[in-house]
């Protein structure tokens, strides 16, 4: 038994018109997604700008209501129990993108972070206290802190605030929507780094979603590439990095600057043949709706959306 | 840690949020207008109920039919009416009958109103629609003819009655403005992320949602203590707000739809006609010196 | 748009039901029913009930709203206790006053808010400006019943420019130019006090529309081409702002409708809104029932007909 499994997850928005303002059709933003994740490792979600990824999170911990599939958390289907079973969900928390719009500017930091804690844990006032100045050293920002209000933070430190509150209850699960994508690059780094630092010291597993395929290289562990609400591929770093199949694929890892200045010409031929590719037979990697196909297995660990007839290599 | 719980008063003042109620504050002491207002406003309150509180009521509206009609003397600083009772006294009455409904009216309908607009607008959906149609209906209809209709077929016609039958009409407003701001409020990723730590629904509204709109609350319940003073005389000039025992400043007005009130004893009138559109250009004043402020777009410095 | 406008027009229909119905309600929970008025009180009690039931009062409230509201769509909307007469004859007359009173308001509120707005805009923030926008202001503080009463006092006593009362002067003959002269002069001072009040939301909408418009690219290009001035805000700006404020006509309706309960009263002018107080004071409930039922379908139709022209103006509203 995995420690999340995700079957054949459909989440589809309703889209109103007409004179009485039915319900006309859907935007199916996740259209069949299966993937599992092993605890304490960290699983990348990436793709372009609307091909699903937050709605998939956000599924997942169920702040979308799913229309369809499985979400298996330890066993328990996330999906079917809902709300009831409040100790499932206490150990799946969430970071968000926007470090300015997710912490509630009316609130202390010792509110924000505590509010958790509030819900699950009773704890005296300054036990309470205690535990805040605890979490906020754990990430980093003076005990002090507790009392200034979330916009007297640079963006970092704010997602830090964000990532104490996350981490409050001890989770398992994280899913971190972007979580770097709206800070400076040279911020970016620090996060990122102090992320992996809380994830060996609390065995943490992460869902990090975002559409830098760098930033997932260096996260991840394993990887999914969505595109338009289905995967193109799946795979360890290692297999989509090395050896990409599906054409979208290719083309965002032929995107990759590389720092390293041997490679260039390489990464330049690679680049150059992926566009030519791209070119002449973009087409038949997706059906008529333009959607990707089902995956297929290319190796133990490695799944890509290719069409039934083998395709090129 | 022990240094840490001592600072716990002297930090909490250091910080504050950052758009808050001092920024209101703030806002209404630069600008002269809405200070002076404010200033007015709170004299006047404090005359009138402490004033009010010496006066005697019983010999305000007793009828004394050997004074009527006199003009302003020594002995009544502005008159008497058609019974013979001191007009002064009751303008102090009935302006802190008029303060005191408006108030009144403000809060209940403040409460009913945000409310339900944050319940309405946290759950949304189809019975939110639903609910949203009839407030627009109530709106569409002519206010004040209702308030009319009701007013004369509630047995047992009293004060609290038309507090009641006021505030079941004007509470629609202020709904409908929290429940378009909670629509968005809600999407907004704090309240998003409330939900994903396991705060109940009921605490993401009142404790994490409601903060956020105080400002927008505030604003929108000093323009309406200014409407429901105005509606408030509105319905008392005719015959529909206050009972004649107690005056309310539309009461004394109604006397002016008697004509020869009106053309030759302006002392009986003029007086309540000038405090009830003093007293809602100051409210008014103040409502838009803190909507200005609240408007980031207006904000001047 | 199309889609809007019928979707907007299918939602009048059910608010109209709910109205009749809110109606019907207040008419039940009203003192007597539609026998008081008719029947001598002092007839026997077995005889009284014996008219209940052939007028079926008795009926399951379904069946008497049913019986109801198809004779009001015939229009029959029942008894005056206190005039002996059908409901309708004597609205109708009522109406006509209110309409003129009410016509003549509109007529005020756009002469005044046209050429005050247009002033205010083109030459904002000059001095003229500044006393335009002082009007604004304090006539938005100002009750309606509180200005018509000074005004009737300065100018109907004091000054006695204008009769103080009434809707014509008793004793000409209905049809001949004096009879129509008297029923203006009448009407002058009322819809003159109504309009100057309403009028101040016109006049900021078309000023702050102006000022929007003056920045716009194709007036920026029509003065370009050397238009003059005055062409400039003649046929362009002035064109382009009139629209917006067709969408507040609506609005007026609903704001008419509540002015004339006051003006009505303190000029004692004989229209609709004097005859809603009268009929109450007086108990002679069916009446008012009448009366707030047709109020009720003029607001509706005027929140209809604003809704309509601003989705013509603002195609933003019709996403709503
Ligand atoms: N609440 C919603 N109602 C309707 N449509 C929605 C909703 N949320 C998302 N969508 C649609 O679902 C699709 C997927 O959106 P999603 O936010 O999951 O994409 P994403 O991969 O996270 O993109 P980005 O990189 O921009 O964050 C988009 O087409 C979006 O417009
Ligand atoms: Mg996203």
């Amino acid at each position: 038994m995995a420690f999340l499994e995700i079957n054949d997850l459909h989440v589809h928005f309703p889209i109103k018109g007409g004179i009485l303002n039915r319900t006309i059709d859907s935007v199916k933003a996740v259209n069949g997604v299966s993937f599992q994740v092993e605890q304490g490792k960290t699983y990348g979600l990436v793709g372009e700008s609307g091909s699903g990824k937050t709605t998939t999170g956000r599924a997942i911990i169920g702040l979308n209501e799913i229309t369809s599939g499985q979400v298996i958390f330890e066993g328990n289907d996330l999906a079917a129990t809902e709300n009831k079973k409040l100790d499932v969900k206490r150990d799946v928390q969430m970071i968000f993108q926007d470090p300015y719009s997710s912490l509630n500017p009316k609130k202390r930091v010792l509110d924000i972070v505590a509010e958790p804690l509030r819900n699950y844990e009773k704890l005296s006032r300054s036990q309470e206290v205690e535990r805040v100045a605890d979490l906020l050293e754990k990430v980093g920002l003076s005990p002090e802190s507790i009392f200034k209000y979330p916009h007297e933070f640079s963006g970092g430190q704010r997602q830090r605030i964000g990532i104490a509150r996350a981490i409050a209850l001890k989770p398992k699960l994280i899913i971190a929507d972007e979580p770097v994508s709206a800070l400076d690059v040279s911020v970016q780094a620090q996060v990122l780094n102090f992320m992996r630092e809380i994830q060996k010291e609390l065995n943490l597993t992460y869902l990090f979603i975002s559409h830098d395929l760098g930033i997932v290289k260096h996260m991840s562990d394993r990887i999914g590439i969505m595109y338009k609400g289905r995967f193109v591929e799946e795979g360890d770093t290692e297999d989509i990095f090395s050896n990409p199949q599906h054409i979208y694929t290719k083309r965002l890892v032929a995107a990759i600057p590389d720092i390293n200045p041997k490679n260039r010409d390489a990464q330049k031929k690679f680049r150059e043949e992926v566009q030519l590719e791209y070119q002449k037979d973009y087409g038949r990697y997706f059906d008529e709706k333009g959607l990707a196909f089902n995956l297929r297995n290319i190796s133990q660990t490695h799944l890509a959306a290719l069409p039934e007839i083998g395709v090129v290599e | 840690m022990n240094e840490l719980k001592l600072d716990v008063k002297k930090e909490k003042k250091a910080h504050r949020s950052q758009s808050g109620l001092n920024i209101l504050w703030r806002e209404i002491v630069r600008d002269k207008l809405a200070l002076v207002s404010l200033i007015f406003l709170a004299v006047i309150t404090t005359t009138v109920f402490v004033v009010s509180g010496l006066l005697d009521l019983n010999e305000i509206v007793r009828v004394d039919l050997f004074a009527i009609y006199e003009p302003p003397s020594e002995n009544f600083w502005l008159g008497t009416d058609y019974g013979g009772r001191d007009i002064f006294g009751q303008l102090i009455i009935g302006t802190r009958n008029s303060l005191a409904i408006g108030f009144a009216v403000t809060l209940m309908t403040g409460i009913i109103g945000v409310s339900f607009g944050l319940i309405t607008g946290y759950f949304g959906g189809q019975t939110d629609n639903m609910l949203m149609r009839i407030v627009d209906f109530f709106q569409i209809l002519p206010f004040l003819m209702v308030v009319i209709v009701f007013v004369a077929i509630v047995p047992n016609y009293g004060i609290v009655e038309f507090s009641l039958i006021m505030t079941g009409f004007l509470w629609m407003g202020i709904a409908r403005i929290i429940r378009s701001k909670t629509l968005q409020e809600r999407e907004l990723d704090y309240a998003q992320a409330s939900q994903t730590l396991g705060t109940p629904r009921w605490k993401i509204m009142f404790g994490q949602i409601l903060p956020n709109l105080s400002s927008l609350i505030i604003v929108t319940m000093t323009l309406n203590l200014a409407a429901n003073i105005g509606l408030e005389s509105g319905l008392s000039f005719l015959g529909f707000g206050f009972p004649e025992r107690m005056p309310s400043l539309g009461t004394l007005l109604s006397y002016a739809t008697n004509p020869q009130t009106l053309e030759n004893r302006w002392w009986i009138w003029m007086p309540a006609a000038i405090l009830i559109f003093l007293l809602m250009l100051s409210v008014r004043n103040v409502g838009e010196a803190l909507k200005r402020a609240t408007d980031a777009r207006q904000r001047r410095g | 748009m199309w889609k809007f406008i019928v979707r907007r027009i299918i939602i009048t229909l059910p608010q109209i039901l709910l109205l009749s119905l809110f109606v019907f309600l207040l008419a039940q929970l009203m003192p007597g029913d539609a026998l008081t008025g008719l029947v001598d009180p002092n007839l026997d009690p077995a005889q009284i009930a014996l008219q209940r039931e052939r007028l079926g009062l008795n009926n399951p409230w379904y069946v008497q709203y049913y019986d109801w509201i198809t004779s009001a769509l015939q229009g029959d909307l029942g008894q005056s206790f206190r005039y002996k007469m059908d409901v309708t004859d004597i609205i109708a007359q009522r109406l006509v006053n209110t309409f003129w009173l009410s016509l003549l308001t509109l007529i005020f509120t756009y002469m005044i808010a046209i050429p005050l707005g247009i002033t205010s805009g083109r030459f904002n923030d000059t001095f003229r400006d500044q006393m335009i926008v002082g009007y604004t202001y304090v006539g938005f503080a100002t009750p309606l019943f509180i200005f018509a009463l000074l005004l009737l006092w300065l100018l109907g006593f004091n000054f006695g420019w204008f009769p103080t009362g009434g809707s014509v002067q008793p004793g000409l003959t209905p049809g001949t130019l004096d009879y129509v002269l008297s029923k203006l002069h009448h009407l002058i001072l009322p819809a003159l006090s109504m309009a100057l009040i309403t009028t101040v939301s016109t006049v900021q909408y078309l000023r702050s529309e102006i000022i929007d418009t003056k920045q716009k690219e194709f007036i920026l290009t029509a003065r370009a081409k050397g238009a003059s001035e005055s062409r400039v805000y003649n046929r362009h700006i002035f064109r382009n702002s009139l629209l917006p404020i067709a969408a507040l006509f609506g609005f007026e309706i609903t704001g008419l409708i509540g002015g004339t309960v006051f003006i009505e009263r303190i000029y004692s002018y004989p229209g609709m809104g004097l005859l809603l107080l009268e009929s109450i004071s007086q108990r002679d409930y069916s009446v008012v029932v009448a009366v707030v039922l047709l109020f009720g379908i003029a607001s509706i139709i005027g929140a209809l007909l604003s809704d309509i022209i601003l989705s013509l103006v603002d195609p933003r509203i019709r996403i709503k």
